[in-house]
């Protein structure tokens, strides 16, 4: 937890809070720690008219089918980036493995409902279910080591999938490069061919919604704490009754749903499980998402994703340079703003306007 | 005629075993050195190594100068970036807090930018190196080529070179030193950051040696260094971290056994093969095979 180091402590809860503190219940969590209880209603209700409401105005805009299927493309993404920032940051589980999940979601839902003929509404929760498995296997034997095994037990694992999937039987390596013809979710019989993208919007948004939810909620729990007390000081969570291993196998199971509903849905939307995802450039792409926006922090990914995905888009001309100049961006990032951009933005935010707000504390990670 | 098919069948699988065994060697001490006195996992390894032949194609394409120079040349290039990520990348971080992704993300950073500028500058083809003796003999069906005895021997020389360096010379005693006990070593007056240096630059001299000489045998692309780099990681972890002796008797147990894998079931097998291996060891062995525990590194 880097961003907190900066947040002076508190003088202690103004009354209202208190009272509320007594309402909390077993957990006993304190007001700070359960932002949930107090959301503004404002704010989500005006969120999610505008995202409602967006794809039909790109509708009506010229190339805005373009731009909506940028979003659903960050929406993919922002799922795993987030769900690998959860492993690699909140955890310090340097796991490569997170790409791998997300193939064997999509090549799950693109073998049944392909090559065995399922209904894709069916075969996509396969994929989720598939990538849980799949990383309770992993995570069994490598959890319980230390980085620099896990590191290498991850990076075999995601080699040893794409050797098996491009070279495996013709109905999952359709001939080497993947499942090239996965039924689609059928939304262009809805209200035509033109609309077909609103409906993969929503879906994604539900998605996605979903997952940044569910992590978000992990992130302030008592689960949360506990992991990055692990992170921070392994042996003294230990002693204060931190079981690492159970935590970290639940953390890996957690994130590979996700992960794994994430590919499947881009199985389904693109109507394709490639094996070029497997190439190493797609998971340096994610990892500069992460380390980008905030590596630990909880909105530093989907930042880091947002900057990336249109990001790239306007600077197509320059494709060929796009590697070098993420890598010069990670190097920069990792010796001059380890915590990266979120943080220091939020900081450079609350230093020049801090004194319009009467609440001066820096948002939790 | 049987019993002959089976004696060529094992010097096949032997040489090439040996073979291997050598330029893992060579991959692996690098690592090993960093973890060792670092405790970083250094992932521009695999970089280093393919930076070895290209800067060899590179000199030998333009300056034509002989083929030893060249990959003398090279070595000495692949030891400059390396002494360029440490005093750019690693040395700023060191005393940081949350050193340990930091240092991930830098080493994984450089290992981008090194093979991007790569694929820029010579683009994605297959290249090839030529070796510095031509030629070979054939025992029985196996071609072993001057080349490869070439190898065997460099890595051979280079291995017995850095044990003696580490335990006779006083800077190796240094780097001992600090592995066993960092704290320890700075208090008993050993400058601990020109000694990362000295690490950095012998590992990456020694990646860039073995990306050179395995050049001359095997076509490389941008991205090739990326296998070495994890077969590198498994006979660092299967020789127990940090162990020098440990690192050099894994690389040739784990290059011979990729070799038989390759020989007796089938080419594709070889590296599943050794993953599924360490993966067992690591659950029955989590230490490595001479796992020394902390107290005693290098």
């Amino acid at each position: 937890m880097i961003g907190a180091n900066a947040e002076a402590p508190r003088t202690g809860p103004a009354p209202a809070r208190s009272a509320a503190a007594e309402r909390g219940g077993l957990t006993r969590l304190r007001p700070a720690a359960r932002p949930w209880t107090e959301t503004s209603w404002l704010g989500v209700g005006v969120v999610s008219v505008a995202m409602l409401v967006l794809p039909w105005t790109l509708t009506l805009v010229n190339g805005g089918n373009y731009v909506t299927h940028l979003i659903i493309t960050f929406f993919v993404w922002g799922i795993v980036a987030q769900c690998w920032n959860l492993i690699m940051g909140v955890s310090g589980i340097y796991s490569f493995g997170q790409l791998a999940l997300f193939q064997v979601g999509a090549f799950t839902t693109g073998v049944l409902s392909f090559s065995v003929g399922l209904s894709p509404w069916v075969s996509i929760w396969a994929a989720p279910i598939a990538a849980v498995i799949a990383a309770l296997v992993i995570g069994l034997p490598t959890l319980r080591l230390r980085g620099i095994y896990v590191v290498l037990l991850t990076l075999a694992f995601h080699e040893l999938l794409r050797n098996w999937i491009t070279t495996g039987p013709q109905w999952i390596s359709g001939g080497g490069y993947g499942l090239a013809r996965v039924p689609k979710l059928g939304f262009e019989y809805v209200m035509g061919p033109q609309y077909e993208r609103v409906f993969y919007y929503y879906t994604g948004l539900v998605f996605f919604g979903v997952a940044t939810y569910a992590i978000w909620r992990v992130l302030n729990s008592p689960i949360g704490l506990a992991f990055r007390a692990l992170r921070d000081s392994e042996d003294y969570a230990i002693s204060r009754g931190v079981d690492p291993f159970r935590f970290k196998l639940f953390l890996f199971a957690f994130s590979a749903f996700f992960t794994g509903l994430a590919g499947g849905f881009s199985a389904h939307y693109n109507g394709l499980a490639s094996t070029s995802l497997f190439d190493f450039g797609v998971m340096i792409n994610l990892l500069v998402m992460i380390v980008l926006g905030g590596w630990g922090t909880f909105a530093g990914p989907i930042f880091g994703t947002a900057i990336l995905t249109f990001l790239t888009e306007l600077l197509r001309a320059f494709d060929l340079y796009r590697i070098l100049a993420l890598g010069i961006a990670m190097a920069v990032i990792a010796v001059a703003a380890p915590e990266g951009l979120v943080p220091v933005l939020t900081r450079a935010f609350h230093s020049l306007f801090g004194v319009f707000f009467e609440d001066d504390e820096a948002p939790a990670p | 005629m049987e019993i002959r098919d089976t004696l060529y069948r094992l010097v096949q699988a032997l040489y090439s075993g040996v073979l291997n065994g050598s330029v893992y060697g060579l991959m692996a001490i690098g690592l090993t050195l960093i973890w060792g006195s670092l405790r970083m996992l250094n992932l521009a390894h695999g970089a280093l190594y393919i930076a070895g032949a290209y800067i060899a194609y590179g000199v030998l394409g333009t300056l034509g100068l002989p083929v030893p120079v060249t990959f003398a040349v090279a070595v000495g290039g692949a030891a400059l970036m390396g002494l360029v990520i440490q005093l750019a990348l690693i040395n700023p971080i060191l005393e940081k807090p949350g050193r340990d992704s930091a240092a991930l993300i830098a080493t994984l950073a450089a290992s981008i930018i090194v093979q991007s500028a790569i694929l820029l500058l010579f683009g994605g083809q297959t290249k090839e190196l030529p070796p510095v003796i031509d030629g070979g003999f054939k025992v029985g069906t196996t071609l072993i080529s001057y080349q490869g005895l070439v190898v065997i021997g460099a890595a051979v020389v280079c291995l017995l070179v850095l044990t003696v360096f580490l335990r006779a010379s006083r800077l190796g005693l240094a780097i001992r030193a600090i592995s066993q006990d960092m704290d320890a070593a700075k208090l008993m007056g050993i400058p601990i950051v020109p000694a990362f240096v000295v690490v950095m630059v012998i590992s990456a001299a020694l990646a860039g040696l073995a990306g050179v000489l395995l050049g001359s045998i095997l076509f490389f692309t941008p991205s090739g260094g990326f296998t070495p780099m994890l077969m590198a990681m498994v006979v660092t972890i299967f020789g127990g971290l940090g162990s020098v002796a440990g690192t050099i008797w894994a690389a040739y147990i784990i290059g011979l056994m990729e070799s038989f894998v390759a020989v007796y079931v089938g080419p594709s097998w070889a590296l599943p093969g050794i993953f599924l291996f360490i993966i067992a060891m690591l659950v029955i062995r989590p230490n490595g095979l001479f796992g020394l525990g902390e107290a005693r590194r290098l």
